[in-house]
């Protein structure tokens, strides 16, 4: 659809890492982009694994930083979350939830079955006003930072190439295939009506 | 921009003041105003800009001021051929806007719609859809309201229907995003075509939503029960399009989710969606790869949740829990999105039962335990509370389950392993779970269902027959439950034994638990067929209709005037066809349609692609290469007449065209593929229009040189107009036969056309073939100088390239008569010069010289050696023909200079009895005089000695008059004879002996002509004397009249001469005595001693008598007295005479004036006096006796032929018939000159008027009205024709 730019979403499921890392690699790749979380707080690693640092979607990354300097910024420093925080509040001021956001897309791409399962949820049980589709991707990613910036490349290639393609519902299909022969992971693929 | 500020300054009311001048300007502006000018711009500006700017347009008319919706509609609309994709999108955006803002516009947007459904790009296509998906219940809403319908809201309405079945059909469309877009219009449709109910879970959104419940059952012009129809209809179409087993993984998601929509919202069709997502669980696409497969089955789980939750799933929870379970779902998860509200009423039965055992067997085998468990109580609650519900499937699956014995399964599973692919399915493997609790009763149960399935959509089964019987009776009998329980169960007992046989070797395929998927894969192909013959089975029993009962055939002249319309409305839709990029496909279509219908429309397309062929030819091309084509599939009885008719059609047209810049008509040409005769034709005529000669004829070339299969039949045309009417057309073929001629191939035939046109002089009468067809052929015409010319364009142009056919010309040329004779020795000369005298062929010419030829071979001569030297083999050739065959000595004037000197002397006598101007050619020859460029100095005789070797002619080989006119010749080259060649000459003449006659002829005429040579002349005079030349009678009579003309400086001369002599002297001029004396007198004593007594004599004496030997009487010397500067004439003329007859039998009649000639003429009146006599002669005869005419004629007739002899040399019988047609000739001119001439010769005394105008020679006569008539205006003294 080279006539007007891709709208894509990138989703996971705290908005912090693996759809940030994507948000900022597709928006410097001149994207449309916005990303999303679907889970109901904002999870960030704590000084234990059953103890994570929880926010809801309202909480500034500014303020999220902050808290973590307060708490214990040499362990934040250490395991890089701090570092991202900062990256993130550069990108935009909030996480943001995907339930929660009624604009419409091209094309959503989540970060992890469990998230994709949501986002269709989701989707469909929206009202259906328009019948516009919207394509729904998931591409698996693990959560931490390398696999956030390798998935991140992936993406944003994926995202090239259907840009590219005349009329991306016609290709998506034989796109994915290839994709997926290539990155040898499979993708869920499906399309949502708003 | 400003409008835009404005209106946020608008929308925002404390907006800083700032903005103050824009808000007012914008208020200012009337919206009219402002959409006027937005529109303006829109229609300049680039796709991204335009489309804010249109964006602008839409809030204004349809959101801020409705009232203007109207007026600007058409300019907006006119955007939707725009050519960019989004501008288009937004118009169908806007066309949803405004009728869902103004239904009253549905009628006037719904074509445009309808067109832009057909757009070619698959984006706007696709927008176009989902407009129509809106619309489709705008309108029918919007018509429902309406009660009565008016003519143009019912076309409405049957064009929305047109267009929802147009987008139906697009299910089947290639594009996968149009597919999915289409299922969700379907999806839509069918809501909208069937009622809502109760327990429709409808979106808030779409309460308002019209539905099926909606529309009145009385409407006059939606009929209920067809719109029910349609619904049912469209849902068949959906389910059948699920099935498909090459059917894309979106498409599949897509009408999942469109099935769970319609099952929430129209619970009615919640079991055909149920068993829809049981086939389809049962039979995944092969095509799916192993990802899609997991995205579909996880859609299919969302979906099913979805169904599961609404309230009316109750009845099929069994169902969907099996097919949740299958897809990996849990039976807690099952339960929570099990519905509430109805469950309330069953769980008095369910609950407790399955919730006991859930509890127990969770831990161990969930999934297992669900296929034992639910079945139970659904099969119960089934028949009790939906007995309907009761599908094909259910009974298949009941009369399956008691067969399935563990030795028939095992028979199955042995039958089938024969047919299990080689490497396992990708759905097979998503999808395997392994079967743990086999044997058991729930097992077996869900292993018959799976069958009744498959059984099933293969089209087979128990269930399948009884649910068609039961179709067949709900005809009759609808919705008695009981009925239909009974016969169905009838219908199991007796059916059972035959059906388990039919089931076995049907199912024998392929039949195991799990690898029933897979086979059906490999056979997919029969679940369309069977669906597809259900379909059509039960729509032939509710669709009463015949297409053939309602419609009417067109009679033949409705058909015609229909076919012209359709093709005039692609014809004339030119531009906006062009627009969307297919014009090729018109020009397709056209020229298949026109070819087609033979003829009918073909004048109007032509006519159409003759208005603007520049950019029509495109279609032009495709018309005639599809009537060619038509023609060649038609070989060998095809006929090229429809061809031929589009092929002239366009050329005619074109050659009418006033401009042809662009060189169409070539182009035209070139390019078809055949060129008919007829088309051969236009081409001609425009080779024959003068402004596009050149075009036709470089056209016809390249048809020449580029179709050599016909190469001669265009070559043909092209001679053909080599010998046009026309010089344009006519020298353009010429040059461009030329050209042609350079070509070895067409060389033959261009000859052999060139000859045999030339041949055609041969005939006595011009041939018809020369006169185009649409002259009038009179037999009898004679020929002309124009037929003549006509019969030798062509071959005189190749003429130059190939010498060799001159001898051709040479064997037509004795054959023709006299007039074409005449014409060909004018029309030669180019290409003769062209030859150039080195031509071997030429020069063979001059040597053969066939007879009759010889005037041709001279002229041939002539213009050879008319600027130029001959050269030696020229002389040559020249010279032998002369001495060998034809003694002819015109053939050697040409080459004269190329003679030697003593050659050239000895033809010169007979070349002075030549006429005049021959004579005078032959002169400028000799003398250089002719062509002035050089070369004059190869002429073997210097003119000195040319003027002596004339005094030198024997008189017995010539007469004097013509020797007279040769020397009269010369002094008229007063450039050439200037006073030192003439004395010289005069020095060489007296030196001869005898002294030739005409010496002193020539000394006073160079006298006359340089009087300063006075002295020398008498010099001259002095040595005469000593030569004693009393003793030459004509001499002395001419040296006294040269003393008389010199006195008094001849006096000392005369002084000198014996006393005799002088005597002599006195008789003839007495006058001359007195003065001498007196001179005598006037010297001194001592002087006069020295003159001799004798002398003295003489001059004292007085008055002697004449001597006797006087030559001419007194009258004479009176006249000579009289007119000095007629001496000469006076004296010799009459000698010259001789020759002549008539003159000589009458000398006495020399009674002419003497003021005959002012001294200035002399020459002139030298030659004119004497011949004057003739016609002076002529009248007195004629005019006494009253009857002019036929003595006249007679008396010219007669000279004609006296003259004749002094052409010794002509034999040629041409020339005979030549002079005996030119002597008929000339009658008529001398008779009407001469009786005028008679009353002023009888009344006055004969006098010089006439006769100076009168023919001064016989032959002279001849001549110049030959002259006249032939009307020779090029080079007249270099025409052969006077020669004769």
């Amino acid at each position: 659809m080279p006539s007007h730019p891709l709208r894509v979403a990138v989703v996971c499921s705290s908005n912090q890492n693996r759809s940030m890392e994507a948000h900022n690699i597709l928006s410097k790749r001149g994207f449309d982009v916005r990303s999303f979380g679907t889970g109901s707080h904002v999870k960030l690693p704590g000084p234990a694994p059953d103890k994570p640092n929880v926010y809801d979607f309202k909480t500034t990354y500014e303020q999220m930083y902050n808290d973590l300097v307060r708490k214990d910024k040499e362990l934040y420093t250490q395991n890089g979350i701090l570092h991202m925080l900062d990256r993130n509040k550069r990108i935009k001021s909030r996480p943001e939830r995907f339930q929660s956001c009624k604009d419409q897309f091209d094309l959503v791409i989540t970060c992890e079955e469990r998230v994709y399962d949501q986002v269709l949820e989701d989707l469909s049980s929206r009202e259906q006003e328009t019948f516009t589709p919207v394509h729904v991707i998931n591409v698996d990613i693990q959560d931490n930072h390398e696999e956030a910036t390798l998935g991140a490349f992936l993406i944003c290639e994926l995202c090239q190439c259907i840009q590219h393609t005349d009329d991306m519902e016609n290709e998506m299909d034989e796109l994915l295939q290839e994709f997926e022969d290539k990155s040898n992971r499979p993708f869920l693929h499906t399309v949502c009506f708003y | 921009m400003a409008s835009n500020i404005g209106e946020s300054a608008g929308a925002r009311a404390s907006v800083a003041s700032q903005f103050f001048n824009e808000d007012t300007k914008s208020i200012d502006m009337t919206t009219s105003e402002k959409v006027v000018d937005l529109l303006n711009q829109a229609a300049l500006i680039s796709t991204d800009s335009k489309l804010t700017v249109l964006k602008q347009v839409q809030e204004l008319i349809i959101n801020k001021d409705p009232s203007l919706l109207d007026n600007f509609l058409d300019e907006i609309i006119a955007f939707q051929t725009d050519k960019s994709m989004e501008v288009r999108k937004f118009v169908i955006g806007f066309i949803e806007e405004a009728c869902k803002r103004d239904n009253e516009l549905l009628p006037r947007l719904i074509a445009n719609l309808n067109m832009l459904l057909k757009d070619e790009s698959v984006n706007v296509l696709k927008k176009a859809i989902l407009t129509l998906t809106q619309l489709y219940k705008v309108a029918l809403q919007w018509f429902v309201r309406s009660r009565v319908m008016s003519d143009m809201q019912e076309a409405c309405w049957d064009m929305v229907t047109q267009m929802k079945e147009d987008v139906l059909n697009l299910l089947d469309m290639d594009n996968d995003g149009v597919r999915t877009h289409a299922i969700k219009f379907t999806e839509s449709l069918i809501i909208t075509l069937s009622p809502r109910t109760s327990d429709s879970d409808t979106p808030k959104r779409q309460e308002g939503d019209i539905s099926l419940d909606k529309i009145p059952k009385d409407h006059p012009y939606i009929r209920y029960d067809t719109l029910c129809e349609e619904g049912k209809s469209a849902l068949e179409q959906l389910l059948r399009f699920m099935v498909h087993p090459a059917i894309s993984s979106i498409n599949l998601t897509t009408a999942l989710g469109s099935l769970a929509t319609l099952a929430r919202q129209r619970p009615m069709f919640m079991s055909e969606v149920v068993q829809a997502y049981e086939t389809l669980h049962a039979n995944l696409p092969p095509t799916l790869a192993k990802s899609q497969v997991s995205s579909v089955r996880k859609n299919l789980k969302l979906h099913l949740v979805a169904v599961l939750k609404h309230p009316c799933s109750l009845e099929f929870q069994g169902q969907i829990s099996t097919l949740l379970l299958d897809l990996g779902m849990s039976q807690n998860e099952i339960t929570r999105n099990t519905p509430a509200p109805r469950e309330q009423r069953k769980r008095p039965r369910n609950e407790p039962y399955s919730d006991g055992k859930k509890i127990k067997m969770e831990p161990v085998l969930i999934e297992d335990d669900e296929d034992k468990e639910e079945p139970a109580p659904t099969s119960i609650s089934k028949p009790s509370s939906v007995p309907v519900a009761q599908s094909a499937i259910d009974l298949t699956a009941d009369f399956l389950r008691p067969l399935l014995s563990p030795e028939n399964v095992a028979n199955l599973v042995l039958i089938s392993m024969v047919y299990l692919p080689d490497v396992m399915p990708a759905s097979f493997q998503a999808t395997y779970t392994p079967v743990e609790s086999a044997g058991t009763d729930a097992q077996i149960k869900h292993l018959a269902r799976l069958m009744a399935t498959q059984m099933t959509s293969a089209g087979i089964g128990p269930g399948l027959e009884q649910c068609k019987a039961r179709e067949e009776e709900a005809g009759k009998d609808e919705g008695l439950d009981d009925g239909l329980g009974e016969s169905s169960k009838d219908l199991l007992i007796k059916r059972k034994a035959p059906a388990m046989g039919q089931a076995i070797s049907v199912v024998g395929g392929g039949y195991t638990e799990k690898s029933q998927i897979p086979q059906v894969k490999r056979l997919p192909e029969p679940i369309l067929p069977s669906m597809q013959i259900k379909t059509p089975g039960a729509g032939g029993k509710r669709k009463v209709f015949k297409l053939a009962d309602v419609v009417q055939p067109f009679t033949d002249a409705q058909l015609e005037k229909m076919t012209n319309m359709a093709v005039k409305r692609i014809l004339h839709s030119e531009k906006s066809i062009a627009q969307s990029g297919m014009a090729h496909v018109r020009v397709k279509l056209l020229s298949r349609l026109v070819c087609q219908f033979e003829g009918m429309m073909m004048d109007d397309v032509l006519e159409f692609i003759l208005e603007d062929i520049r950019t029509r030819m495109d279609l032009a091309f495709s018309l005639l290469y599809q009537e060619y084509n038509t023609y060649l599939s038609q070989q060998p009885v095809g006929l090229l007449d429809a061809y031929d008719h589009c092929l002239f059609t366009l050329l005619a047209g074109l050659q009418e065209r006033p401009e042809q810049r662009d060189g169409l008509f070539t182009k035209l040409v070139l390019e078809a593929p055949l060129i008919t005769q007829s088309a051969l034709e236009v081409i001609r005529r425009y080779c024959e229009d003068e402004s596009r000669v050149y075009l036709g004829m470089t056209t016809l070339k390249e048809l020449i040189l580029k179709r050599p299969s016909r190469q001669f039949q265009y070559l043909h045309v092209l001679l053909d107009l080599s010998s046009h009417e026309k010089e344009k057309v006519r020298s353009n073929a010429l040059s461009f036969v030329k050209r042609m001629y350079e070509k070895n191939q067409l060389r033959d035939y261009i000859e052999k056309f060139a000859l045999n046109y030339m041949q055609l002089l041969v005939h006595p009468n011009p041939p018809s073939l020369l006169f185009g067809a649409d002259k009038d052929t009179e037999v009898a015409s004679p020929w002309t100088e124009e037929t003549v010319r006509q019969c030798l364009y062509l071959y005189l142009s190749l003429l130059p390239l190939n010498h060799r056919l001159v001898h051709e010309l040479a064997s037509v040329y004795t054959e023709a008569i006299a007039d074409i004779k005449r014409s060909v020795l004018r029309v030669i000369e180019q290409p003769i010069r062209g030859m150039g005298m080195n031509s071997p062929d030429l020069l063979l010419l001059v040597e053969n010289c066939p007879k009759g030829a010889e005037t041709l071979v001279t002229r041939c001569l002539h213009i050879l050696t008319d600027k130029v030297p001959p050269s030696p083999e020229l002389v040559e050739r020249v010279r032998d023909l002369y001495h060998k065959r034809v003694p002819d000595v015109r053939f050697l004037i040409p080459v004269i200079n190329g003679l030697e000197k003593k050659e050239v002397i000895q033809a010169l006598p007979k070349l002075i009895k030549l006429n005049p101007i021959v004579v005078k050619e032959v002169f400028n020859r000799l003398l250089g005089t002719q062509h002035s460029e050089g070369s004059s100095s190869m002429s073997p005789l210097t003119p000195g000695e040319l003027l002596v070797a004339l005094h030198n002619i024997d008189s017995t080989k010539c007469d004097m008059k013509s020797i007279i006119k040769a020397t009269n010749l010369c002094f008229g080259e007063r450039n050439v004879y200037t006073s030192e060649v003439l004395a010289v000459v005069m020095q060489q003449l007296m030196e001869l002996s005898p002294l030739p006659i005409l010496l002193m002829r020539t000394v006073i005429q160079s006298l006359t002509m340089y009087p300063r040579l006075g002295g020398f002349v008498m010099n001259i005079l002095s040595r005469l004397i000593l030569k004693q030349v009393w003793k030459y009678p004509k001499v002395w009579e001419g040296f006294v009249k040269c003393c008389q003309r010199t006195k008094p400086q001849s006096y000392s001369v005369l002084l000198q001469l014996p006393p005799t002599p002088l005597t002599s002297v006195f008789e003839r001029c007495p006058e001359l005595r007195e003065p001498l004396l007196q001179h005598v007198h006037s010297f001194t004593p001592h002087q006069q001693a020295h003159i001799p007594a004798s002398i003295m004599t003489v001059l004292e004496a007085n008055n002697k008598e004449p001597e006797p030997e006087a030559i001419r009487p007194l009258i004479m010397e009176k006249k000579v007295e009289a007119a000095p500067a007629t001496i000469a004439p006076v004296t010799i003329a009459p000698r010259a005479t001789i020759a002549h007859p008539a003159t000589v039998a009458q000398p006495a009649t020399f009674t002419i004036p003497a003021s005959i000639a002012p001294p200035a003429t002399i020459t002139q009146a030298a030659i004119i006096t004497p011949m004057a006599t003739v016609s002076v002669q002529a009248e007195p005869v004629s005019v006494p006796v009253k009857e002019p005419e036929p003595p006249v004629q007679q008396l010219v007739t007669i000279k004609v032929e006296e003259e004749e002899p002094m052409d010794e040399g002509e034999t040629a019988t041409a020339i005979h018939e030549d002079t005996a047609d030119t002597v008929l000739q000339v009658d008529l001119p001398v008779l009407e000159e001469n009786p005028p001439q008679d009353p002023a010769e009888t009344t006055d005394e004969p006098d010089e008027e006439p006769m100076e105008e009168a023919p001064t020679d016989p032959s002279d006569v001849t001549d110049q009205l030959k002259d006249v008539m032939k009307d020779i205006t090029t080079e007249p003294e270099t025409d052969t024709g006077k020669a004769e």
